[in-house]
């Protein structure tokens, strides 16, 4: 006997009814289930899941109109099949506006219940078909409105700014970042014409361009503009073709490329301005040795051999701009390549005045050290500091004039190492000042005064400071003198 | 009377290299160390020639003082010789003083010029 053809539940009072219907049923296939009376009922609906329920109408404790009301709450997927032993018309109308699919009156046979049955069953069956079909769209329409929303997301997070545009040449998209970057808000954007928004003529070309695209394989057009309010763009625009190779329209992509632009810009001005300072000590040199192979000096050896010691001069100044160039470009290595150890920075500082004591005495300077006792080790590159250092001793030296007097200092505090180099020199304007750690800056009093320098020193001495995590600063006056205060941090142990 | 040219250079190895040679040639030779020096002394001497550096100190180049000279009446007619040590390919340099009208050089060069084309240049320009 096959039980899986469906699951029906009898609620009616009448025993002999339900086991009636039950014998009948089962005959048929059918898997059956009783209950007396709506309350027992509804508890078994709430408990099983049933295809048809056949009730009754009338009944004790709760009757069969009560138990369509109740079960029409439960949601569930069952047909209800009334049977009812005075069919009035008035009845089955109202059984069925509470829920019921149909009705059975009493008295009925077999075929009738079978026919009764047979039809809830289709009914069930479409029922369910129905619902899986409602549950497939609401599972695609949230699917659909979940993609569009993160693909939203996506395109207004992205960090370059996107322009849809269509075959009409209207603005369909604008992401945030385009709105910024061409300073219209996505209101003032969208259905207007590319025509009426963009000003710029080389994009606005490329649009109008790319809207006539008919290849199939997309062109990406790339363009670089600067807006009317200063900021250099790279765009690419791509026209969008359909599967009928039919352009429909076209998509802006806009890279705000103005600090990229900046640093370029530098370097360029830096390398000019280097070849510039390269050539000029060459250019010097070859004029001197012009004269003196042309023989213009031959009658006066002393001028031939002060000429010959402005260009061993000038060479021996190349050399050491070449020098601290280097040492540039090595201070901007990766740090993480830089050995960094463990260091006594009274003694880094201690090592270096040694060096400069002869240049010192040389211009009958007095060069006096005081180290703090206990300076504790820090970490950092012995290469790089004793640089640091060596600049600003021989600075104090060479623009502090003969019996004049360097003082270097190594203090600590509570969490600062901090070196003071202190000279009676000629110190530096207010407005030199500002502008006397940028590379290349050279104060008006130091070249008026013919001091040679590369201009390089304080840069390359800013830069290591602040690669140790510290940094440097100066207090000056002039002609009374000038202090550099390297300060640096003492780290905890990690 | 020897013909009277102002050197102007940043750079005192480059006065005293082009000053040995055109003093040799027996010119006289007079020389400033910035713009503001050199157009003090066209302003106040008569030149029969000036010979400028391009770049001098930031913001201070041969162009201010070429345009000095040419805004000037009584020294517009002046012959003015550039040298520069620049590139010539960085752009701002010969082609637009030599096209400009309002500080038209006369004869540019790169620095430094032997002695000899120095001499033939300079003569050039003082018709001699």
């Amino acid at each position: 006997m096959a039980t899986t053809e469906g699951k029906i539940l009898i609620i009616d009072d009448e025993e002999v009814i339900r086991s009636g219907c039950r014998q009948i049923l089962e005959m048929s296939g059918y898997s059956v289930d009783e209950a007396e009376n709506g309350l027992v009922g509804l508890d078994k609906i709430k408990k099983n899941d049933y295809d048809i329920v056949l009730t009754d109408i009338m009944m004790p404790e709760m009757d069969g109109m009560q138990l369509l009301e109740e079960t029409s709450r439960l949601q569930k997927e069952m047909v209800i099949i009334v049977i009812t032993g005075y069919a009035t018309l008035e009845n089955a109308i109202t059984a069925g506006r509470k829920g019921a699919y149909d009705y059975l009156p009493k008295p009925f046979n077999p075929d009738e219940l079978l026919a009764k049955i047979e039809r809830g069953m289709e009914h069930r069956l479409h029922l369910h078909e129905v619902q899986m079909l409602r549950e497939e769209r609401d599972r695609n329409m949230l699917e659909c409105s979940n993609e569009r929303a993160r693909t939203l997301t996506i395109i207004n997070s992205m960090s370059e700014g996107v322009i849809a545009i269509n075959r009409q040449g209207q603005i369909v998209l604008i992401n945030p970042m385009a709105s910024k970057i061409m300073r219209l808000s996505e209101g003032r954007a969208i259905g207007h014409t590319f025509d009426e928004i963009i000003r710029n003529p080389d994009l606005k070309k490329s649009i109008v361009d790319s809207l006539q695209e008919v290849q199939e394989d997309l062109k990406t057009t790339r363009l670089q503009f600067d807006t009317i309010y200063g900021r250099a763009i790279e765009a690419s625009i791509t026209p969008i073709i359909d599967e009928n190779k039919e352009c429909i329209g076209t998509v802006a992509v806009l890279i705000d490329v103005t600090e990229e632009k900046k640093i370029e810009k530098m370097k360029s001005d830096f390398m000019s301005y280097v070849a510039h300072e390269l050539k000029a000590p060459l250019g010097a040199i070859e004029g001197y040795l012009n004269l003196i192979i042309d023989g213009i000096m031959a009658g006066k050896p002393e001028t031939e051999r002060e000429m010959i010691i402005r260009s061993r001069d000038r060479a021996h100044a190349l050399i050491a701009l070449i020098n601290d160039l280097l040492d540039l470009s090595r201070i901007d290595r990766k740090k993480s390549l830089k050995e960094m150890r463990d260091l006594d920075i009274g003694e880094v500082v201690r090592e270096t005045v040694d060096f400069y004591r002869n240049r010192a005495d040389s211009k009958s300077q007095i060069l006096q050290l005081d180290i703090d006792d206990n300076v504790p080790v820090i970490r950092g590159n012995r290469e790089d500091l004793s640089r640091l250092f060596a600049n600003l001793i021989s600075n104090a030296i060479k623009y502090t004039p003969a019996q004049g007097k360097v003082t270097v200092n190594v203090k600590r505090t509570n969490s600062h190492i901090r070196v003071q180099v202190i000279d009676t020199g000629i110190g530096i304007s207010r407005e030199a000042q500002k502008n006397i750690f940028d590379e290349f800056y050279r104060a008006q009093n130091a070249v008026a005064k013919k001091i040679t320098g590369t201009g390089l020193g304080l840069s390359i001495a800013k830069k290591i400071a602040e690669d140790h995590h510290g940094y440097i600063d100066v207090q000056s006056e002039e002609n009374v003198g000038s202090t550099f205060q390297v300060t640096l941090p003492i780290l905890k142990e990690e | 009377m020897a013909k009277k040219i102002l050197l102007v250079d940043d750079d005192p190895d480059f006065i005293e290299i082009n000053k040995t040679i055109l003093e040799t040639s027996g010119y006289d030779i007079d020389t400033a160390g910035s713009s503001a020096e050199a157009l003090a002394k066209v302003r106040s001497t008569h030149y029969d020639l000036a010979i400028l550096d391009l770049i001098m100190e930031e913001l201070d180049s041969g162009f201010t003082v070429a345009y000095g000279i040419r805004e000037n009446e009584k020294t517009r007619d002046l012959p003015i010789l550039m040298l520069t040590s620049a590139e010539e390919k960085t752009g701002f340099t010969f082609e637009l003083a030599k096209d400009q009208e309002w500080m038209k050089v006369d004869d540019y060069a790169a620095k430094p010029l032997k002695p000899a084309e120095l001499l033939q240049r300079v003569q050039k320009l003082l018709q001699e």
